[in-house]
Protein backbone atom coordinates (compact mmCIF):
# COMPACT_ATOMS: atom_id res chain seq x y z
CA UNK A 1 0.00 0.00 0.00
CA UNK A 2 2.80 2.43 0.87
CA UNK A 3 5.65 2.26 -1.60
CA UNK A 4 7.78 5.35 -1.60
CA UNK A 5 9.42 7.51 1.01
CA UNK A 6 6.86 10.13 1.99
CA UNK A 7 7.76 13.63 0.72
CA UNK A 8 9.54 15.65 3.41
CA UNK A 9 7.10 18.53 3.07
CA UNK A 10 4.30 16.17 4.06
CA UNK A 11 6.14 14.10 6.68
CA UNK A 12 7.68 17.09 8.50
CA UNK A 13 4.44 19.03 9.02
CA UNK A 14 2.64 15.85 10.19
CA UNK A 15 5.33 15.39 12.87
CA UNK A 16 4.98 19.06 13.79
CA UNK A 17 1.22 18.71 14.11
CA UNK A 18 1.74 15.80 16.54
CA UNK A 19 3.66 18.21 18.79
CA UNK A 20 0.86 20.78 18.52
CA UNK A 21 -1.79 18.10 19.20
CA UNK A 22 -0.09 17.00 22.45
CA UNK A 23 0.00 20.60 23.60
CA UNK A 24 -3.52 21.54 22.51
CA UNK A 25 -5.23 18.37 23.76
CA UNK A 26 -3.59 17.81 27.16
CA UNK A 27 -0.80 20.40 27.54
CA UNK A 28 1.91 17.79 27.02
CA UNK A 29 5.39 18.08 25.59
CA UNK A 30 5.78 15.32 23.02
CA UNK A 31 8.92 13.28 23.68
CA UNK A 32 9.80 9.65 23.08
CA UNK A 33 12.33 9.44 25.93
CA UNK A 34 9.64 10.63 28.32
CA UNK A 35 7.50 7.73 27.11
CA UNK A 36 10.30 5.20 27.57
CA UNK A 37 11.00 6.64 31.00
CA UNK A 38 7.36 6.32 32.03
CA UNK A 39 7.21 2.68 30.87
CA UNK A 40 10.50 1.79 32.59
CA UNK A 41 9.57 3.57 35.80
CA UNK A 42 6.09 2.02 36.10
CA UNK A 43 6.99 -1.47 34.87
CA UNK A 44 9.96 -1.69 37.27
CA UNK A 45 7.44 -1.18 40.07
CA UNK A 46 5.04 -3.73 38.58
CA UNK A 47 2.51 -1.09 37.61
CA UNK A 48 0.63 -0.83 34.33
CA UNK A 49 -1.13 2.47 34.98
CA UNK A 50 0.87 4.56 32.54
CA UNK A 51 0.33 8.28 32.07
CA UNK A 52 -0.07 9.75 28.56
CA UNK A 53 3.66 9.50 27.87
CA UNK A 54 3.56 5.73 28.32
CA UNK A 55 0.58 5.42 25.99
CA UNK A 56 2.30 7.61 23.41
CA UNK A 57 5.25 5.18 23.48
CA UNK A 58 2.94 2.17 23.18
CA UNK A 59 1.36 3.77 20.10
CA UNK A 60 4.86 4.29 18.72
CA UNK A 61 5.86 0.63 19.16
CA UNK A 62 2.56 -0.43 17.56
CA UNK A 63 3.11 1.95 14.63
CA UNK A 64 6.13 -0.07 13.49
CA UNK A 65 3.96 -3.16 13.22
CA UNK A 66 1.17 -1.28 11.42
CA UNK A 67 3.77 0.03 8.97
CA UNK A 68 5.19 -3.48 8.52
CA UNK A 69 1.76 -4.69 7.37
CA UNK A 70 1.05 -1.67 5.12
CA UNK A 71 4.55 -1.69 3.56
CA UNK A 72 4.61 -5.48 3.22
CA UNK A 73 7.85 -5.97 5.17
CA UNK A 74 10.45 -3.94 7.03
CA UNK A 75 11.73 -0.98 5.01
CA UNK A 76 15.37 -2.03 5.34
CA UNK A 77 17.47 -5.15 5.83
CA UNK A 78 20.64 -5.79 7.77
CA UNK A 79 21.70 -2.98 10.08
CA UNK A 80 23.42 -0.16 8.21
CA UNK A 81 27.19 0.17 8.38
CA UNK A 82 27.43 -2.47 11.10
CA UNK A 83 26.26 -5.48 9.10
CA UNK A 84 28.32 -4.26 6.11
CA UNK A 85 31.47 -3.98 8.22
CA UNK A 86 31.29 -6.95 10.57
CA UNK A 87 31.03 -10.46 9.12
CA UNK A 88 31.22 -13.94 10.61
CA UNK A 89 32.43 -14.08 14.19
CA UNK A 90 33.21 -10.33 14.10
CA UNK A 91 29.43 -9.80 14.19
CA UNK A 92 29.72 -10.10 17.96
CA UNK A 93 30.68 -6.41 17.83
CA UNK A 94 27.21 -5.44 16.64
CA UNK A 95 25.34 -6.30 19.88
CA UNK A 96 28.21 -4.84 21.90
CA UNK A 97 28.06 -1.53 20.00
CA UNK A 98 24.26 -1.41 20.00
CA UNK A 99 24.00 -2.12 23.73
CA UNK A 100 26.62 0.54 24.53
CA UNK A 101 24.98 3.06 22.17
CA UNK A 102 21.59 2.35 23.70
CA UNK A 103 22.99 3.00 27.17
CA UNK A 104 24.37 6.36 26.06
CA UNK A 105 21.12 7.21 24.27
CA UNK A 106 18.94 6.39 27.29
CA UNK A 107 21.09 7.95 29.99
CA UNK A 108 22.13 10.93 27.85
CA UNK A 109 18.60 11.77 26.78
CA UNK A 110 17.35 11.60 30.37
CA UNK A 111 20.17 13.84 31.56
CA UNK A 112 19.57 16.33 28.75
CA UNK A 113 15.81 16.33 29.35
CA UNK A 114 14.94 14.99 25.93
CA UNK A 115 16.03 13.29 22.74
CA UNK A 116 15.55 14.17 19.08
CA UNK A 117 11.83 14.55 19.66
CA UNK A 118 11.60 16.10 23.15
CA UNK A 119 14.42 18.60 22.75
CA UNK A 120 14.98 18.58 18.99
CA UNK A 121 11.38 18.90 17.91
CA UNK A 122 9.13 19.98 20.79
CA UNK A 123 11.74 22.02 22.67
CA UNK A 124 13.14 23.94 19.73
CA UNK A 125 9.61 24.61 18.44
CA UNK A 126 8.80 26.12 21.85
CA UNK A 127 11.99 28.24 21.46
CA UNK A 128 13.48 26.83 24.67
CA UNK A 129 17.15 27.90 24.92
CA UNK A 130 18.02 24.66 26.74
CA UNK A 131 16.52 22.59 23.92
CA UNK A 132 18.26 24.67 21.25
CA UNK A 133 21.61 24.09 23.00
CA UNK A 134 20.87 20.37 23.42
CA UNK A 135 19.82 19.99 19.77
CA UNK A 136 22.90 21.78 18.44
CA UNK A 137 25.07 19.59 20.68
CA UNK A 138 23.62 16.22 19.73
CA UNK A 139 23.42 16.99 16.02
CA UNK A 140 27.04 18.19 15.98
CA UNK A 141 28.19 15.18 18.02
CA UNK A 142 26.36 12.65 15.87
CA UNK A 143 27.75 14.25 12.69
CA UNK A 144 31.32 14.11 14.05
CA UNK A 145 30.84 10.50 15.17
CA UNK A 146 29.48 9.50 11.75
CA UNK A 147 32.47 11.02 9.98
CA UNK A 148 34.84 9.33 12.46
CA UNK A 149 33.22 5.96 11.78
CA UNK A 150 33.46 6.59 8.04
CA UNK A 151 37.16 7.40 8.42
CA UNK A 152 37.87 4.25 10.45
CA UNK A 153 35.93 1.58 8.52
CA UNK B 1 -8.88 7.82 29.62
CA UNK B 2 -9.51 10.13 26.67
CA UNK B 3 -6.02 11.57 27.16
CA UNK B 4 -4.46 8.10 27.00
CA UNK B 5 -6.35 7.14 23.85
CA UNK B 6 -5.37 10.45 22.24
CA UNK B 7 -1.73 9.97 23.23
CA UNK B 8 -1.65 6.44 21.80
CA UNK B 9 -3.25 7.71 18.57
CA UNK B 10 -0.67 10.51 18.30
CA UNK B 11 2.08 7.92 18.90
CA UNK B 12 0.65 5.82 16.08
CA UNK B 13 0.56 8.74 13.61
CA UNK B 14 4.00 9.96 14.72
CA UNK B 15 5.50 6.48 14.33
CA UNK B 16 3.95 5.65 10.96
CA UNK B 17 5.22 8.99 9.63
CA UNK B 18 8.64 8.22 11.08
CA UNK B 19 8.69 4.85 9.29
CA UNK B 20 7.23 6.21 6.05
CA UNK B 21 9.89 8.92 5.92
CA UNK B 22 12.55 6.20 6.21
CA UNK B 23 13.82 7.28 9.64
CA UNK B 24 13.80 3.71 10.99
CA UNK B 25 16.58 2.86 8.57
CA UNK B 26 20.13 3.34 9.93
CA UNK B 27 21.38 4.09 6.40
CA UNK B 28 18.92 6.98 5.98
CA UNK B 29 20.16 8.52 9.24
CA UNK B 30 23.78 7.87 8.26
CA UNK B 31 23.28 9.43 4.82
CA UNK B 32 21.96 12.58 6.48
CA UNK B 33 24.66 12.81 9.16
CA UNK B 34 27.35 12.43 6.47
CA UNK B 35 25.62 15.24 4.49
CA UNK B 36 24.98 12.87 1.59
CA UNK B 37 21.20 13.37 1.70
CA UNK B 38 19.25 16.51 2.54
CA UNK B 39 15.93 14.77 3.27
CA UNK B 40 16.33 14.53 7.08
CA UNK B 41 17.24 18.18 7.46
CA UNK B 42 14.34 19.39 5.29
CA UNK B 43 12.00 17.00 7.10
CA UNK B 44 13.25 18.10 10.52
CA UNK B 45 13.16 21.81 9.71
CA UNK B 46 9.62 21.60 8.34
CA UNK B 47 8.53 19.66 11.43
CA UNK B 48 10.03 22.26 13.78
CA UNK B 49 8.61 25.11 11.68
CA UNK B 50 5.10 23.64 11.72
CA UNK B 51 5.27 22.93 15.45
CA UNK B 52 6.65 26.40 16.21
CA UNK B 53 3.86 28.03 14.23
CA UNK B 54 1.23 25.89 15.93
CA UNK B 55 2.60 26.53 19.42
CA UNK B 56 2.83 30.27 18.73
CA UNK B 57 -0.85 30.27 17.72
CA UNK B 58 -1.78 28.32 20.86
CA UNK B 59 0.10 30.82 22.96
CA UNK B 60 -1.51 33.90 21.50
CA UNK B 61 -4.49 33.81 23.81
CA UNK B 62 -5.15 32.28 27.19
CA UNK B 63 -6.23 28.94 25.89
CA UNK B 64 -7.05 25.79 27.84
CA UNK B 65 -6.34 22.17 26.89
CA UNK B 66 -9.18 20.51 25.01
CA UNK B 67 -9.25 17.18 26.89
CA UNK B 68 -8.37 18.23 30.42
CA UNK B 69 -9.10 21.40 32.33
CA UNK B 70 -5.70 23.05 32.41
CA UNK B 71 -4.23 26.19 30.89
CA UNK B 72 -1.79 25.80 28.02
CA UNK B 73 1.43 26.96 29.64
CA UNK B 74 5.03 25.91 29.27
CA UNK B 75 8.41 27.21 30.32
CA UNK B 76 11.57 27.88 28.37
CA UNK B 77 14.53 26.50 30.33
CA UNK B 78 17.97 28.07 30.30
CA UNK B 79 20.80 25.83 29.10
CA UNK B 80 22.65 24.06 31.89
CA UNK B 81 25.60 21.66 31.99
CA UNK B 82 23.33 18.63 31.96
CA UNK B 83 21.78 19.63 28.63
CA UNK B 84 25.20 19.74 27.00
CA UNK B 85 26.73 16.67 28.67
CA UNK B 86 23.56 14.62 28.22
CA UNK B 87 23.35 15.59 24.56
CA UNK B 88 27.02 14.75 24.01
CA UNK B 89 26.42 11.22 25.36
CA UNK B 90 23.18 10.97 23.40
CA UNK B 91 24.87 12.21 20.20
CA UNK B 92 27.60 9.55 20.46
CA UNK B 93 25.00 6.82 20.85
CA UNK B 94 22.89 8.22 18.03
CA UNK B 95 25.89 8.48 15.69
CA UNK B 96 27.01 4.90 16.33
CA UNK B 97 23.63 3.15 16.37
CA UNK B 98 22.11 5.48 13.72
CA UNK B 99 18.85 5.41 15.66
CA UNK B 100 17.32 7.58 18.35
CA UNK B 101 14.49 6.53 20.69
CA UNK B 102 11.62 6.99 18.18
CA UNK B 103 13.22 4.85 15.48
CA UNK B 104 14.35 2.29 18.09
CA UNK B 105 10.66 1.81 18.97
CA UNK B 106 9.55 1.61 15.32
CA UNK B 107 12.37 -0.81 14.48
CA UNK B 108 11.14 -3.07 17.27
CA UNK B 109 7.60 -2.77 15.92
CA UNK B 110 8.91 -3.71 12.47
CA UNK B 111 10.52 -6.83 13.93
CA UNK B 112 14.13 -5.76 13.34
CA UNK B 113 16.07 -8.20 15.55
CA UNK B 114 19.21 -6.07 15.98
CA UNK B 115 17.12 -3.30 17.52
CA UNK B 116 16.49 -5.47 20.60
CA UNK B 117 20.07 -4.73 21.69
CA UNK B 118 19.65 -0.98 21.23
CA UNK B 119 16.36 -1.08 23.14
CA UNK B 120 17.84 -3.10 26.01
CA UNK B 121 20.72 -0.60 26.23
CA UNK B 122 18.35 2.36 26.17
CA UNK B 123 16.09 0.86 28.85
CA UNK B 124 19.18 0.17 30.98
CA UNK B 125 20.38 3.76 30.53
CA UNK B 126 16.99 5.18 31.50
CA UNK B 127 16.72 2.76 34.44
CA UNK B 128 20.19 3.69 35.66
CA UNK B 129 19.23 7.36 35.53
CA UNK B 130 15.99 6.75 37.41
CA UNK B 131 17.76 4.54 39.98
CA UNK B 132 20.21 7.29 40.76
CA UNK B 133 17.04 9.25 41.53
CA UNK B 134 18.33 12.25 39.68
CA UNK B 135 15.72 14.94 39.24
CA UNK B 136 13.06 14.25 36.64
CA UNK B 137 14.09 15.97 33.43
CA UNK B 138 11.40 14.95 30.99
CA UNK B 139 8.46 17.18 31.74
CA UNK B 140 5.29 15.16 31.60
CA UNK B 141 3.41 18.28 32.52
CA UNK B 142 0.13 18.53 34.19
CA UNK B 143 -1.58 15.25 33.54
CA UNK B 144 -1.96 13.46 36.85
CA UNK B 145 0.80 15.35 38.66
CA UNK B 146 -0.06 13.45 41.83
CA UNK B 147 0.72 10.11 40.18
CA UNK B 148 4.44 10.79 40.40
CA UNK B 149 5.64 13.02 43.22
CA UNK B 150 9.06 13.35 41.58
CA UNK B 151 7.35 14.96 38.60
CA UNK B 152 6.73 18.38 39.97
CA UNK B 153 4.43 20.58 37.92
CA UNK B 154 7.10 23.26 38.14
CA UNK B 155 7.99 22.50 34.57
CA UNK B 156 5.15 23.81 32.47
Amino acid sequence: MLHHQLAWFVAGPVMGLCVVACRALFNGRLGVTGGFSELVSKLSRGSFSFDWRGWFAIGLFASGTVFLVLWGGPDFHGYGWMTRTFHGSAQIWIPVLLLASGGLIGFGAKLAGGCTSGNGLSGTAALSPASLAATATFFATAIVVSFLIKAVI
Amino acid sequence: MRVRIAAAAIGLVFGITLCWSGMSSPDVIRGALLFEQSYLFLFFASAVGTAALGLALLRRRDRRALLIDTPLVWTRDSPARRHIIGSLLFGIGWGVAEACPGPIATQIGQGIGWAVFTLVGTVAGVYLFLRRSLPETEPALDVEPSANPAMSPAVG
